[in-house]
């Protein structure tokens, strides 16, 4: 009875929980203002990312291809580079911030994007784009090393050290929320603005739930400015909620700037959130209002008229990034939940020595399964062939064919999620995420009792 | 500050042996500090130094232990004059991509801070040609701002030379690499100086030094020993003393103007059918 930490054992991976790492980079590109990420690989390398981006969110989103064919990959590609950020800038007159972000292939044929923003910062944007406030960041993300998850944490670190100047104490506290939904920030800024905390998110992505005008559709894009990025140099302290997906910046801005900052725990669940409440109140010096007392004592009130007595002893399969599973796997457990099997999706060597991770391996008195480097096929051979018993899988779309084939409910959380309406909209973290979750898994649960008429009239008498 | 200088040539010029010599060298002479990272997958550009100690490579260690397991201790060893040396190896002959080895390598030491600031000279020995994006890592932006070229009188060895200053050309904007010179590792061809001189010239660059042929080198070789340590007295010995001297004093960088194919026909005709 323990909770064992492995690598998948099987060379290969069938059905990935991940994508590559340049995915990580255009998501965090996408939540910068007037910013447009060109992708330098192949056109595939943009066209199946904005795809993913536009089926979890249905929206539209900006990103440029500097489209490698054949003959880049044989004499290099940087041209394509030069022409791309120069037709960018001929057309989208409001864009400022370019980050040229690699792939597998510009990687391995050494295309020196550093050595062509040098060229174009002195050459081009002096020449034609003189008056034009431009900024070029080259963000290298091969990939065939790490996974969206870290292209992202390389990303966010390569915007914030890119832009971050020290100035003026600004009295505000850097939030890294880590691979967000609109509805997770929603979350934390009003806990913020409950705790009367003036925050710089990163990013500020709630506009990526975009509206329909009268004047016509329009392309979704996030809101950070270059000046908050600047301003994260003189910020009281920055709170990086997920480890793997931010952590990274809010190092840098530790060590270069002496701006403290506390990494995780991504706030899933009750005990998280309160933790993070008083990790805020520990950097800014700000009590913590009654209010949030009260949104608490709601959540609390909500998730124990069901805990016991629908979801104790419940076994759960989670997949996903670390953060995001480890923070749904701690709520199970505290909803009396067991969390059997948690997949990671990249081999992060960081992951033994996560001390949420290392908590699970002491205090499970469970059999728990974690397996990093993990795919799809570690949940479904388990459930095919190994007689793994589920009640319940958490996890984004790519799953969803496990769930419909072996009957086990399942509850979307992660990206991309495109098969339920408007999951972005809600949260997953803070006493409101609690809430969310914890009710949706009940619901759930619920809908597949009565589908397969298993004490379906219980709930008459709930 | 720590200059950063690439060796290039064609293979089998001398470049190695040229550029450990001169280490020794700058080290022995100078009382420089050096670093040699080795950026030839054959992992022979320390041997002398190292007394042909046979080194762990980067690329070795990140196969067998992983990335992580890597620290400058680990890789970097000591040599005559307490220079610094790493390989960065490579895959095994006709597999993968060498090039992005020399990437890896090179980022790899950067991350964990092998170039320490306390170093006068880091060299790279690079195999043979700029062939592709791998090979020009050395002389990529923030990286090697100085190149040197071995180079001699024979036909091959100016072309390569000639091509390797069409690499720079394309990196001297972007990066601000320059030509700090052309070496001549003599081969006793005739009118070996006049023809160096004459392309040098051509490609607006310098012949940095004329190091003459001494059986002395091979001696050193055998003996798993620079020149510099083997027999610091000879005249073979004052000569890299006199190239280290040059290097260290350099003021004259360039981007070369590389010949076009009918010009270096030309120069190879006036020199190679002189008899």
């Amino acid at each position: 009875m323990a909770c064992e930490l492995k690598e998948k054992e099987r060379a290969g991976v069938i059905n990935p929980i991940f994508t590559c790492q340049p995915c990580g980079a255009q998501y965090a590109s996408i939540g910068i203002r007037d910013c447009i990420g060109v992708v330098h690989g192949g056109q595939g390398c943009v066209m199946f990312v904005r795809l993913l981006f536009s089926q979890h969110f249905k929206e539209s989103f900006e990103l440029a291809s500097s489209s490698v064919h054949e003959d880049g990959a044989v004499f290099g590609a940087l041209n394509r580079v030069e022409e791309a950020v120069d037709v960018l800038l001929m057309r989208y007159p409001h864009v400022k911030v370019i980050p040229i972000i690699t792939t597998c292939c510009t990687e391995v044929i050494g295309d020196d994007v550093d050595g062509v923003v040098r060229k174009l910062n002195e050459g081009l944007l002096k020449e034609k784009y003189a008056d034009r406030e431009v900024y070029l960041i080259p963000i290298h993300t091969p990939s065939f090393k790490g996974s969206m998850v870290s292209g992202y944490d390389v990303a966010v670190k390569d915007f914030v050290s890119y832009f971050a100047k020290k100035d003026q104490p600004n009295g505000k506290l850097n939030l890294i929320t880590g691979w967000a939904n609109p509805g997770d920030v929603t979350a934390l800024k009003h806990l913020l603005a409950e705790m009367g905390v003036d925050a710089t998110v990163l990013f500020e992505i709630e506009s990526f739930d975009s509206p329909l005008m009268p004047e016509g559709n329009h392309v979704s894009h996030g809101s950070t400015t270059i000046e908050d990025l600047t301003g994260t140099a003189n910020a009281l302290g920055t709170i990086a909620l997920n480890r793997y997906e931010g952590g990274q910046a809010a190092g840098y801005l530790e060590s270069e700037f002496g701006v403290p900052a506390i990494i995780g725990p991504t706030p899933i669940g009750i005990r998280n959130t309160d933790t993070f409440l008083r990790n805020v109140q520990k950097l800014t010096g700000r009590p913590i209002p009654e209010s949030l007392v009260r949104e608490r004592g709601i959540a609390i009130d909500a998730l124990t008229d069901f805990t016991h007595m629908f979801l104790a002893d419940k076994k759960v399969a989670i997949y996903g990034s670390a953060d995001l599973v480890v923070g749904l796997a701690e709520f199970c457990l505290d909803l009396e939940m067991k969390p059997v099997l948690l997949l990671l999706g990249d081999d992060n060597k960081a992951y033994p020595d996560d001390p949420r991770i290392k908590a699970l391996q002491e205090n499970v008195a469970f059999d728990m399964e974690v397996v990093m480097n993990a795919d799809l096929w570690e949940l479904e051979n388990r459930i095919k062939n190994q007689g793994l018993k589920l009640d319940l899988i958490l996890g984004h779309s790519k799953g969803r064919f496990t769930s419909i084939d072996y009957n086990i409910p399942m509850v979307r959380a992660g990206f991309p999620t495109y098969d339920r309406a408007g999951h972005y909209r809600y949260p997953v973290v803070g006493y409101a995420g609690a809430i969310w979750l914890g009710e949706t898994i009940a619901n759930t649960l619920f809908a597949d009792m009565e589908y397969k008429k298993n004490k379906e009239w219980v709930l008459n008498v709930w | 500050m720590t200059r950063k200088i690439a060796f290039y040539g064609k293979g089998g010029i001398g470049k190695s042996t040229t550029q450990q010599n001169t280490a020794a060298a700058m080290a022995y002479f100078s009382g420089q500090k050096v670093f040699i990272h080795g950026c030839d997958p054959k992992a022979d550009s320390t041997r002398l130094i190292l007394g042909g100690m046979n080194q762990k490579t980067l690329m070795d260690m990140l196969r067998e232990e992983g990335e992580e397991k890597i620290t400058a201790d680990a890789v970097v060893k000591r040599g005559f004059k307490e220079i610094r040396c790493v390989e960065s190896g490579g895959p095994e002959p006709g597999v993968g991509c060498a090039g992005r080895g020399v990437i890896t390598a090179i980022d790899l030491m950067e991350k964990n801070g092998a170039y320490t600031s306390d170093l006068d000279f880091v060299f790279f020995d690079v195999l043979g040609d700029v062939v592709c994006g791998g090979f020009a890592m050395p002389i990529r932006d923030g990286k090697a701002q100085e190149v040197y070229i071995v180079a001699s009188g024979e036909m091959m060895a100016i072309y390569a030379a000639n091509n390797i200053c069409k690499g720079l050309l394309k990196y001297a904007r972007q990066s601000g690499v320059r030509l700090g010179g052309v070496i001549c590792n003599s081969r006793k061809v005739d009118r070996e100086r006049e023809f160096l001189e004459e392309f040098t010239a051509a490609i607006g660059t310098q012949m940095i030094h004329f190091v003459p042929r001494d059986n002395i080198v091979q001696k050193a070789e055998f003996n798993k020993k620079t020149v510099v340590e083997y027999d610091d007295e000879c005249n073979q010995a004052k000569e890299y003393g006199e190239l280290a001297r040059k290097i260290i004093e350099n003021k004259n960088f360039v981007i070369p103007q590389p010949l076009k194919m009918d010009e270096l026909e030309a120069m190879v005709v006036k020199y190679g059918i002189a008899d």
